[in-house]
This record gives structure tokens, C-alpha cells and sequence, in this order.
């Protein structure tokens, strides 16, 4: 067990390596920000000062082996446009981001789960049928789109929300229903699987079979047994979050991360991609770990796999 | 006397087996200290019960898995083994029949596709040579054209058999590895195998190790035989002596074991004792726990494969008189 | 109310689902019509997807007050929409053709390599694997696009990456397995080279498994490729696809909705068809299983 842990550690700290890396190679060798940010016409001794300025004149191991430096120390550099530091400039979006991302999670737990436990008991019924097929329009419609409908309806049609910036409540919603549908239709389709598999365990006919209330067999056997694997997926969601996030935060005019990376990413901003970069990889490095470890709590039988095998035959 | 074709001296080969996850780690010998000679057109037949080691000698003997200690010279000069130079143009002079045809076939192409891909492989002659090499090879093994352009799954398992022995003899090898040829046919069927190999081996004069565990083919193809125990050879000689007169309290055994007509069944001798497991090889002679003869010698010391007459050995101290222990009574 | 919901959650397995369900059948027939007006795009399109119609700008579908001659009507510079969609279908589906393909080829490839020298190559690539894995990959393909600029063929190179740690990792296990089958090892024997080994006789025997990894990966790449152009970053005008005409019918949504749900439609009903084919074709295959 401690040696899977160590293991999965150890290939997690590759993958950060490995991300630090790619940033640097993508955004270092692919362009000339100095004649991004100073545009081409800009006297050639203001562009070698700027290079200066910004270490781009010393050679490329250098440049590398400074920027290994500084992200030890926690220093990520300055933004091009603004001069800030760019961890600064990350940060203060982070907060609009989590206000958009962690709602939409809820929201994806809170109507994917009840939908999915709900279809599986009435397996084969036109109910179950009807949400499988909206599980199914929720996953693959792609959320830049599914928003813009929603505007269209709701805000210009119907008048009922505004399209997009932040503010109230009213703000929230479009975003929030936008970011979570697709969630929440991964999550009802696992839910249906997961409930549909425990329900055909003989612990269940047992149940029944012993008289209990169908209802209390659902909720004190089914239910909790199916929540297990339901819940760990979760972790593995983090990444669709994450990337849809992008999309609708610019749908949306939000001002998070997402729209933070695309407009950096259009004017070159260097540092505050890398940091970006570097923030969405720790997540969803930390997600797939703490996924693992979930999975080593909630299901005992993971937990002593790994021990039982080394026991020899069990 | 002419160099033989293959010779192996003190073959050994372990596997490190791990238990679990974090288990300690233990090795199998699956052949240990195993010495054989092959002469050219001689068919050497490797007998022993299923996991004795003979299928690992096989591949050791044709260099498909390295040995861990040992040498073997092929045609005078050494083997070279797998990631080796040299070692995949020499695999024109060494082929192997495997025990499952079907699993030896890919089933993505034909009969006549597979029969040619060792030509193609070494380049043999011009593409047209090659189409008439294919078809000289389908009738040497009983196959009819119509086979040729067929898919192993629509053969049955003794054309699937030739059609594997007919790849094996493409490249015309000097030797033939037959791994259980016929355990996975039917046994209407493995008679007319047997019967292929034995004419095919004496038209052709390739030599051949023919591993099996059905004594009687054995008897019928081969010009020497070799008994196996847990990785090592305890008695080696021509068939009609092993067999007729065997010497190992182990060939008694397994010689005892083939049905016979004329003979009551209480005859057979009934070994007692847990089937062997290489996991946990016995210290001394490691058919003692089993054997009705051991005496104290046979727990403590490994007897070797030494001589008994001319073209006959065999490793018991029982026959060699080092038993330390009560009398002989079976081999009087 | 007991006995109802139980049989209801554990039913028999019935031989009545063995027909092909009607949205299946529908799914499979939306496909066929977008891979038809992507072969025929040049005979269908009634316009240029660049011509401009001064006339007829901003003029909505016909039957909603706009002229037969534009049936899915025009856009601010009065480009016939149903022409822009056609070659807006085709675009899309070549590059996640071309995409698809590619990351097919690059995967499989590594995945070859991992299995036939196992040790550091293997663990090079799992690294790898590990990688892009662990970022969303819309994210690593913007930090990449913005950097590289936005040529077509640049564009589609970056899409073929998306996917082919998948490939890589089912051909590395599947192929070490086919490594261990009767007729690799029957081959290995006859002293085939490693390419004929695994191009003539393990890719063969392992086709399949590839083949529905590469069906599902598709509706991916099509969606990514919509997502990148939709943000602006993807397929760059005066060309079109169907991510870049949303993209430019969201700036009319007020005026002219019309730009945007059409193309907001096809992409919509394309990806949901493949699912409900790849759903219909893991059931029966898990039946066949059993």
C-alpha cells in the first residue's frame, strides 16, 4: 500500500516536471514576445532592452535553469501587460473561477446523482429512457454552445436573465446550469450503472427476500454501496470542469481563470499562461491523487488488495 | 567421429518467481545441469511428466530463451542467443512445431501466406521458387492446393498441424523442435501425425527433439530418448532398452503406466507422494520423497547421470550401488 | 408497488432488445447524411461560402420572413448560411478525420515501441502518457495554438496529439499480450524482424480493439476542434467551420440567431449520434461477452 502510494507520488512529480517543461518549451522557443509586446516597428534598441529586461538575451539553458530557480522560490514571473507579478494576477481570478466551478460541481452532484439512482429503479421505463437520452444530449452537446442556447432563450427570448458579466444572483445561474449539465450527465449515467450493478448483487435479493421494505433495502444497502465508485468518479470530472470552464467563462464574460488564459494566451502574456499552466496541472495531479487515496477509504477491499497479494494467495 | 549437430553441456535455467506484491522473491531451476548431444538426422525424444523442464530444454536447445549457465554449439560453432547477432538468420537451420496449431497460426492469413513467411523472411530463392517451394511443402504434408488459399480456422486440427510443419520445413532447418506435437489433436488424428513425422524425418534426414509425454510415439520415431524429473535427466538411452529394461525407479514408473494388453493391472506401479513442484525441489535426488527404493544416500546427495553400458545412463544411486541403504528389490 | 419496482430494477435479460433501437437507427442515418454533404459539398452548396449577397444581408430563414433564395438565410455580409454550413460540415469533419488519424498513427506507434523494448522506452512513454493526461487538453492546445501561430495543417497536427495517449496505452497492453500469443511467438521463432512481427502479424490481430477506441475518439476531436474555433484560436476565417460559425453567430445573436443554431444543431446532433451508436455497439458488445 505505501508503496503504491509512493509509487503514484513519484509519477505525479514526473508529470509536474514534465509541465513545467512543456510550458517553458511552448512558451519560450515558439515566438518572439518581445516582438509581440513591442510590436514590429519598435526601435531595435528598445527591443534588445526589453530582452535584457526579461532575460531573453542569455541562452536557452539559462533561461531554463533560471526559471527552475524561480519557480522553487514560488516566483513566477511578472505579467508582459501589466507588470504585476503574475501569481498576483492569477490569484485575484481564482475566486470568480471557484464561484462558478464549485457551485457547478454541486449542481452536477445534485441533479446528476438523484437522476441516475432514480432511472436505475425504473430500469427500462419511459422514465428511465427519457433521462438516459438527456444524459446522453447533456455529455456530448458541447457547453459554448449549450450556453448560447440558454441565452438565447432565456435572456433575449424570454428576458428572464442576463446573457453574461458578473453581479447577483441571476448573474450566476446561466453559467453555473452551462458548467454543470455535463457533469451532471456523467454523473447520471455512472449512478445508473453503479446502482443497476449493486441492485443485482444477491445481498440485495437477499434483502428483499428476508421481507425488508423495498425501501429501506434501497436506502440502507443499495444506495451506499453505490455511492462508492459513484463518488470517486467525481475526481476524475475535475478535468472536464476545469476545460469547460474556459469555454464558458468566455461565453459568459466571466472574469476567471478561463478568460484570463484565452486573452493571455492571445496577447502572449508569458508568465501568467505558465502560471496557469502550472495551477490547473497541481489540481488535476492533486484531484487524480486524492481519487486514489478515496478510493483506498471508501472501498476496504482496494485498501487490501495490494496486502493481500504480497501474502501470496488469499 | 563427426561433430554433432547440437551439443549442450550443463544447461541451467531458473525463473525468479516473486509472491505478490511484496513478497520475496524464490527461483525455479525449470532445467538444471542438463547435457545433450543431437547427431545429425537423429530424433532425440525428451520425456517427463508435464512441468519437468522438457518444453524449456526445448526452447534452451534452439536458442529461443537464453540459458543461465551452460553452452550449446550448433554445428561446431556456439548458439547465438535472442538480441544476439546472427541470431535471426539462424533460425532458418532450427524451427519449432508447436503443441496448439491454432495458436501457432495467425489467423489473419492464409495457409499458403504463413508456409511462404519463412522464405520470405530468409529470402529463399526468386518469388517464384518460393510458390513452388509452398507448393513441393503442401504435398509433402498432405495438403491439397485448396487448403493453401483457406484460413487456419477452416482447417481441421490435423491439417492445422501440417500446415505448421510445413512452415517449420520451409527453410529446409537441419533441425526440428517438436513441442507435444500431437497432444492437441485428436487421437484418430495423432497417429497419422506421428506417421508423417517419422516418414518426413527419414526422407528428409533432419534431426529432431521430439518432446513428449505419449511413450508409445515416442517409441515409434525416436533413435534415442531421454527421461526428465524435475529439470534433470535421470536415464537416457535407445527406446527399446529404456523402455524394455528400465533402470530409473521413475522410467519403471511411467514405462508402467502404458496401457499393455497382455498385462494385469495391479502391475502398474502407483508412485506415492505429491506430484512434483519445481517451487519446492526435494534436497538429494529429488525423486526420493516418491520413489519405493530411496535409501538414506538418496536424501542427501544428487546422484549424476553416469553410464551403465555403452549408449545407456542413468542418475540413482540405487543402480550405480551408492544407495547407503536397504536392498535393491525392484531392479534385481 | 414492491414487486413492481423490484422486477423493474432486475429484469430478466430479454431477447427483445436484440433489434437496433429506432434512435439508434436515426443516429446512424443523421451520420451517413453528414458524411454525404461532406463527400458532396461542392454539388449541394448553392453558393460560395464566401459569396457575399449585399442584398440579402442579415435576412432570416425562409418561412421566417427571409427569401427562398437563402432557405437557412444570411449572415452580416449576407453569406448564404446553409452554404457556409455545408462547408463548414466538411471542414470540420476532414480535420477531425485528418486529426483522428494522425493521433492514431503517432499512439499506436509509441505504443509499439513501449512493448517491443519494454524497460526505459516503456517508461518514457507512460511518462508521456501520464502527462497529457493529466491536463485538460483544451488547455495544453491553447497555451500551444497562440504560441504557433494559426496555420491549417499546424492545426490539425496539434489536434492529432489529443488522443493518442489512448491508442498508445491499449496498443502497449494489447500488443505485449499479442507478444505472448502462439503465432507471435511461432513468428519471433521463424526469425521475423520486429516490423513484420508487429505490422503483419500483431497489428492485424489487435484491429478491432483499435478500431472502437478510434470511433470514440472522433466525436472528441470534432468537439475540440468546434471548442478551439469557437474561442477564436482554431480554424481562422476567411475559412469555416462549424466551431468558427458559432463562434461568429454569437456576435448576431440578438439580431440574427439563425447563424448560430445551425451550426449549433449539426454539432449537437452529430456528437449525441455517435454516442448513442458507441452505447449501442459497448451493449452488444458486453452481451457478446457474457
Amino acid at each position: 500500500m505505501l508503496r503504491f502510494f509512493a509509487v503514484r507520488l513519484l509519477r505525479a512529480l514526473i508529470t509536474i516536471a514534465l509541465v513545467v517543461t512543456f510550458a517553458f518549451i511552448v512558451l519560450r522557443v515558439s515566438g518572439d514576445p518581445a516582438l509581440e509586446i513591442m510590436s514590429v516597428d519598435a526601435p531595435p534598441e528598445a527591443i534588445a532592452a526589453f530582452r535584457k529586461a526579461w532575460g531573453l538575451d542569455a541562452p536557452l539553458w539559462i533561461q531554463y535553469a533560471r526559471y527552475l530557480l524561480a519557480i522553487l522560490h514560488g516566483d513566477l514571473g511578472q505579467s508582459m501587460r501589466d507588470g504585476r507579478e503574475a501569481v498576483v494576477v492569477v490569484a485575484e481570478r481564482i475566486p470568480a473561477t471557484l464561484e462558478l466551478t464549485v457551485p457547478a460541481l454541486l449542481f452536477s452532484l445534485a441533479v446528476g446523482i438523484p437522476a441516475g439512482v432514480y432511472a436505475a429503479l425504473q430500469r427500462n421505463s419511459r422514465t428511465d429512457r427519457a433521462v438516459m437520452v438527456a444524459a446522453i444530449a447533456g455529455f456530448t452537446v458541447p457547453s459554448f454552445v449549450f450556453g448560447l442556447l440558454l441565452v438565447l432563450v432565456f435572456s433575449i427570448r424570454l428576458g428572464w436573465l442576463p446573457s453574461g458579466g458578473i453581479g447577483g444572483l441571476g448573474h450566476c445561474i446561466l453559467p453555473i446550469v452551462t458548467l454543470g449539465v455535463g457533469g451532471a450527465a456523467v454523473l447520471a449515467r455512472f449512478a445508473r450503472g453503479a446502482m443497476l450493478e449493486v441492485l443485482g448483487q444477491p445481498y440485495i435479493r437477499a434483502g428483499s427476500a428476508r421481507g425488508l421494505p423495498w425501501r429501506r433495502v434501497i436506502v440502507s444497502h443499495a444506495l451506499p454501496n453505490a455511492a462508492i465508485p459513484t463518488l470517486t468518479i467525481v475526481g476524475f470530472m475535475v478535468g472536464n470542469l476545469i476545460a469547460g470552464a474556459v469555454l464558458v467563462e468566455n461565453v459568459f464574460s466571466w472574469p476567471g481563470l478561463g478568460r484570463l488564459l484565452v486573452v493571455s494566451v492571445v496577447s502572449r502574456d508569458l508568465a501568467v499562461v505558465q502560471c496557469i499552466l502550472l495551477l490547473i496541472a497541481a489540481v488535476m495531479i492533486g484531484a487524480n491523487v486524492t481519487v486514489d487515496l478515496l478510493y483506498g477509504v471508501l472501498d476496504p477491499r482496494i485498501r487490501t488488495a495490494p496486502l493481500c497479494a504480497g501474502a501470496g494467495r488469499c | 567421429m563427426t561433430v554433432p549437430l547440437l551439443k549442450a553441456e550443463r544447461l541451467v535455467r531458473r525463473y525468479g518467481v516473486r509472491h505478490g506484491f511484496f513478497g520475496r522473491k524464490s527461483t525455479v531451476h525449470a532445467v538444471d545441469d542438463v547435457s545433450l548431444t543431437i547427431r545429425r538426422g537423429e530424433t532425440l525424444a525428451l520425456v517427463g511428466e508435464s512441468g519437468c523442464g522438457k518444453s524449456t530444454t526445448g526452447r534452451l536447445l534452439i536458442g529461443l530463451e537464453p540459458a543461465d549457465a551452460g553452452a550449446i554449439s550448433f554445428d561446431g560453432t556456439v548458439l547465438p542467443m535472442p538480441h544476439e547477432p546472427g541470431w535471426r538468420s539462424s533460425r532458418a537451420r532450427m524451427q519449432m512445431v508447436f503443441q496448439d496449431p491454432l495458436a501457432a497460426l495467425d489467423r489473419h492469413l492464409t495457409i499458403r501466406e504463413q508456409i511462404r513467411e519463412p522464405l520470405d523472411i530468409h529470402r529463399f530463392g526468386s518469388p517464384s521458387e518460393r510458390a513452388e517451394r509452398v507448393a513441393a511443402l503442401l504435398s509433402a504434408v498432405g495438403l491439397g492446393t485448396d487448403h493453401a488459399t483457406r484460413y487456419p480456422h477452416e482447417l481441421s486440427g490435423g491439417q492445422r498441424q501440417r500446415a505448421v510443419l510445413a512452415r517449420a520445413l520451409a527453410p529446409r532447418p537441419d533441425l526440428i523442435v517438436c513441442d507435444e506435437p500431437m497432444s492437441a489433436l485428436d487421437v484418430s488424428i495423432q497417429a497419422q501425425i506421428i506417421n508423417l513425422l517419422a516418414d518426413l524425418q527419414a526422407e528428409l534426414g533432419t534431426a529432431m527433439l521430439f518432446i513428449s509425454h505419449d511413450l508409445r510415439a515416442v517409441r515409434q520415431v525416436s533413435h534415442r530418448v531421454a527421461v526428465m524429473y524435475l529439470g534433470r535427466i535421470v536415464e537416457e538411452g535407445p527406446p527399446d532398452e529404456v523402455f524394455g529394461a528400465p533402470l530409473h525407479p521413475y522410467t519403471q514408473a511411467l514405462v508402467s503406466a502404458i496401457p499393455h494388453p497382455r498385462r494385469r493391472r495391479t502391475e502398474r506401479i502407483l508412485l506415492p507422494g505429491d506430484p512434483p513442484n519445481p517451487m519446492n525441489r526435494p534436497k538429494g535426488c529429488a525423486f526420493h520423497p516418491r520413489c519405493p527404493i530411496a535409501g538414506s544416500a538418496c536424501k542427501l546427495q544428487l546422484p549424476a547421470l553416469e553410464p551403465v553400458k555403452e549408449s545407456r545412463s542413468v542418475a540413482c544411486h540405487a543402480v550405480h550401488g551408492t544407495t547407503g541403504g536397504p536392498a535393491i528389490r525392484r531392479l534385481a | 408497488m414492491l414487486n413492481a419496482s423490484h422486477e423493474g430494477a432486475a429484469p430478466p435479460r430479454s431477447a427483445a432488445r436484440t433489434a437496433i433501437p429506432p434512435l439508434v437507427v436515426a443516429a446512424v442515418v443523421w451520420l451517413a447524411l453528414m458524411l454525404a454533404i461532406a463527400l458532396l459539398a461542392d454539388v449541394l452548396a448553392p453558393y460560395d461560402y464566401a459569396a457575399l449577397d449585399l442584398h440579402h444581408r442579415l435576412s432570416p430563414p425562409a418561412g421566417l420572413g427571409g427569401t427562398v433564395l437563402h432557405p437557412l438565410g444570411t449572415d452580416e455580409l449576407g453569406r448564404d448560411v446553409l452554404s457556409r454550413l455545408i462547408a463548414s460540415i466538411r471542414m470540420s469533419l476532414l480535420i477531425a478525420f485528418e486529426a483522428t488519424c494522425l493521433g492514431a498513427v503517432l499512439g499506436i506507434a509509441l505504443g509499439l515501441l513501449a512493448a517491443h523494448f519494454r524497460r526505459w522506452a516503456e517508461q518514457i512513454v507512460l511518462a508521456f502518457v501520464d502527462f497529457q493526461a493529466s491536463m485538460p487538453f483544451l488547455i495544453l492546445a491553447l497555451a500551444v495554438l497562440a504560441f504557433f501561430g494559426n496555420s491549417l495543417a499546424l492545426f490539425i497536427a496539434l489536434l492529432g496529439l489529443h488522443g493518442w495517449e489512448r491508442y498508445a496505452r491499449i496498443t502497449r497492453v494489447l500488443a505485449i499480450s499479442a507478444g505472448a500469443q502462439g503465432y507471435a511467438i511461432a513468428a519471433r521463432q521463424l526469425g521475423a524482424e520486429p516490423w513484420r512481427l508487429y505490422i503483419r502479424h500483431v497489428l492485424p490481430n489487435i484491429a478491432s480493439s483499435l478500431i472502437v477506441t478510434l470511433t470514440l475518439a472522433f466525436p472528441e476531436v470534432i468537439l475540440l476542434e468546434c471548442g478551439l474555433s469557437f474561442l477564436g484560436l482554431g480554424v481562422q476565417p476567411p475559412q469555416t467551420s462549424l466551431g468558427n460559425m458559432v463562434g461568429y453567430g454569437r456576435d448576431y445573436l440578438t439580431r440574427a440567431p439563425w447563424i448560430l443554431i445551425a451550426p449549433s444543431l449539426v454539432i449537437a446532433l452529430s456528437t449525441m449520434s455517435v454516442c448513442l451508436i458507441g452505447d449501442c455497439l459497448r451493449d452488444r458488445m458486453d452481451k457478446a461477452l457474457q
